[in-house]
């Protein structure tokens, strides 16, 4: 067991690691370099790319320059190869290396450090994904568990179909709709933001919050009750339930106690993907809705190439995504006494 | 002598019999040609290739606009057709806002409405535009059409780059099963499902105007893609390398490209052709994605993504720029799930369904 969590972590940390490098390899490979955005200003000139450049530190070796970016520049020897020119002029100024969760100052953002600009959305991009991850348990399980004992009649078939018809249009585009129809039209939702400016009260940001939480469980809904229905009648053909029908227990029993507990065994393992979908999904849904959170920061970020913004955000979803995963891997072990780790197929 | 006589009972029967071979084919075709269902999605699926693939021609002919032609007197205009009836719309939603829906307004809208079409259906080519306006004033039905030429394309693109990789991968980690080479090929994958690939996604297409491309977006979107054929073909490969015809062939002496290619393949092609046409799908939604957030195709390219990038400050207003892309989207996914779904059913013949 616990050689089963250290190998799992260490596999974690590699995971981690692998995504520095691939931000880092993107970034260095950018067209026109990691200062391209100077282009978008017709009055910089040769004379500020190579100032900015030894600001930056972006004329030292790559090596060094990842080496210092992960680790930090004020322990190296205090030279040119090694600082950058903002480091060595004010030693205050260093970079700390994102082991110690300095990400580098924004570009676009006036030179914020880029921890700061996305600690400042965190709680908007988790308020939104924790409402859906509600939402959609609470919609998704009965779905499926109805679905499941129903199988065959009207309300399965129905589920069945709307699904499919569900899934055959992207889930943002169903949020814009709605947004026009019941914001637009009928004026009963909010057209965008978190909260109306003056007005900070709960009632108003739930007000806000509801139709994209909605919208967002929208994907939870369906793929929740899919995997539920298919444990559900795995596991009402086993025996055991058959047994524990002939000794008279009522179905509701049956089913909570008997069906329920062990359907929701593989159901446990599909939150681990969880993390990662909030993070896709918050992209685009807080486009659509106008939320403040990370995802909007990640494509105005890209949009403005923005590169210590976009690795910091890739850097800290990877982590976030590959800790989802560890955590639940953890978790399912604890809860199902039946999983052996160290055995290896 | 003895040979002859051995032979011609067996002929015999055989006339007499007169039972007609069925081929695994011949049964799969028998199938879906009693399916109406998927009969019915497969001609609303030609019929979408067919408006796309003619858009030059129908634009040209029938609708008379170019996609490309801006006309900035004439931005975000509602349809031709409801000239008169949008605004009696909007008043109709603004009373709603108000608290009382004014109900009556609904005799106006569909009268004019129809008057509109109606002189729509007369008009000359290039006089009427259908679907409305969007924000340069290009024609978004013709837009619509030449998008659904490239969302198309990168649709097929993507399954044909994520199922070779796919099927590759597949059938080596499951030729080679619980080897090394598995195990790198496992390694990748929990790589590439661990780390927010949309975010990946993004930063590479935002960044490498290459990617911008429909080929470079396809690229992209297949090499990320490909894990889930594979993961669905390692496992099915587990049951088919333990059979006794890989054991006979392998006695044979036959090579690992002559099994994994000859023997196994063969044995999961009906889940390839299924899972490659739910990709097929899933890349049209894909797309639409990235390119409504400004990291797909990029103008003056239409895609069903793009077209709906420029309506988020004006959707309210001109609903039909969300409408337009996402119904074409509807339509062909649709089309593509109920065909997918439907052969699942007919590429497993001989199994009757309840």
């Amino acid at each position: 067991m616990t050689r089963y969590i250290v190998r799992r972590a260490i596999q974690s940390f590699f995971l981690v690691w692998l995504a520095t490098l691939i931000a880092f390899t993107v970034y260095q490979l950018a067209p026109g370099g990691p200062i391209q955005f100077l282009d978008d200003d017709p009055t910089s000139t040769s004379a500020d790319f190579n100032r900015l450049n030894r600001i930056y530190g972006l004329d030292r070796p790559v090596p060094v320059q990842y080496i210092t970016w992960l680790a930090g520049e004020d322990w190296p020897p205090a030279n040119e190869t090694w600082r950058s020119g903002r480091c060595l002029n004010n030693p205050d100024r260093c970079g700390r290396g994102i082991i110690r969760l300095d990400f580098g100052r924004s570009f676009f953002f006036k030179g914020q450090p880029a921890i700061d600009v996305i600690l400042e959305r965190v709680p908007a991009t988790f308020t939104l994904a924790f409402a859906s991850l509600i939402l959609s348990v609470l919609g998704g399980v009965p779905l499926g568990v109805y679905a499941a004992l129903h199988r065959g009649k009207f309300a399965d078939h129905f589920i069945r179909v709307s699904t499919v018809l569900v899934n055959t249009v992207p889930h943002w585009w169903l949020g814009l709709l709605l947004l026009i129809f019941l914001g637009g039209y009928l004026g009963l939702v909010p057209l965008s933001g978190m909260y109306t400016v003056g007005d900070g009260s709960l009632l108003d940001r739930l007000h806000h919050l509801i139709l994209p939480a909605t919208v967002g469980a929208i994907g939870g809904w369906i793929g929740f009750s899919r995997i539920l229905r298919f444990e559900m009648l795995e596991v009402l053909n086993q025996d055991y339930v058959r047994t524990a029908r002939a000794k008279g227990l009522t179905e509701r029993l049956v089913v909570w106690r008997h069906v329920l507990r062990n359907a929701i065994m593989p159901f446990v393992t599909g939150l681990s993907g969880i993390f990662l979908l909030a993070l896709s999904g918050s992209v685009l849904f807080e486009t659509v809705f106008s939320w403040p959170g990370m995802g909007r920061l990640f494509i105005t970020a890209v949009n403005a190439r923005d590169f210590p913004v976009m690795m910091a955000l890739f850097v800290i979803g990877s982590f976030l995504g590959v800790l989802g995963v560890l955590m639940v891997d953890i978790l399912y072990s604890f809860v199902d006494p039946r999983v052996k780790y160290d055995i290896v197929k | 002598m003895a040979e002859q006589s051995l032979t011609l009972p067996q002929q015999k029967i055989k006339a007499q019999a007169q039972v007609k071979e069925l081929t695994y084919w011949g049964a799969v075709r028998r199938k879906l040609l009693r399916d109406r269902i998927t009969l019915a999605a497969i001609g609303l699926g030609i019929f979408m290739v067919a408006i796309t693939l003619a858009a030059p021609w129908i634009a040209e002919n029938i609708l008379g606009f170019d996609p490309t032609d801006t006309n900035l007197r004439i931005r975000n205009k509602p349809p031709t057709w409801a000239t008169e009836s949008w605004p009696m719309f909007q008043e109709f939603a603004t009373t709603c806002q108000r608290g009382g829906c004014e109900w009556s307004l609904w005799g106006g809208i569909f009268s004019s409405s129809a008057a509109g079409l109606r002189e729509c259906f007369a008009a000359a080519p290039g006089e009427c535009h259908w679907l409305g306006t969007d924000d340069a004033g290009r024609d978004v039905l013709t837009r619509g059409l030449y998008g659904g030429r490239i969302s198309l394309r990168i649709g097929a693109y993507v399954a044909a780059v994520s199922m070779t990789l796919g099927v590759f991968m597949g059938l080596i980690s499951g030729y080679y099963a619980a080897t090394w080479v598995d195990d790198v090929v496992n390694a990748i994958i929990m790589t590439l499902s661990s780390i927010p690939l949309l975010f990946l996604l993004i930063i590479l297409a935002g960044t490498f105007p290459v990617f911008r491309s429909p080929e470079g977006l396809s690229f992209l979107l297949g090499i990320f893609g490909w894990m889930g054929v594979s993961r669905l073909l390692r496992g099915q490969l587990f049951s088919i390398r333990e059979r006794e015809y890989i054991l006979a062939s392998r006695a044979m002496g036959a090579s690992i490209w002559r099994l994994m290619f000859r023997h196994m393949l063969p044995n999961v092609s009906s889940i390839i052709i299924v899972v490659a046409i739910f990709d097929i799908a899933s890349a049209i939604i894909a797309e639409a994605g990235l390119s409504f957030l400004g990291v797909g195709i990029g103008p003056p390219n239409a895609s069903w993504g793009n077209m709906m990038s420029g309506s988020l400050g004006s959707f309210t207003k001109a609903p039909w720029l969300v409408l337009t892309p996402g119904i074409f989207i509807f339509l062909t996914t649709l089309a593509i799930y109920l065909i997918g779904d439907g052969l699942r059913d007919a590429l497993d013949p001989w199994i009757k369904n309840e």
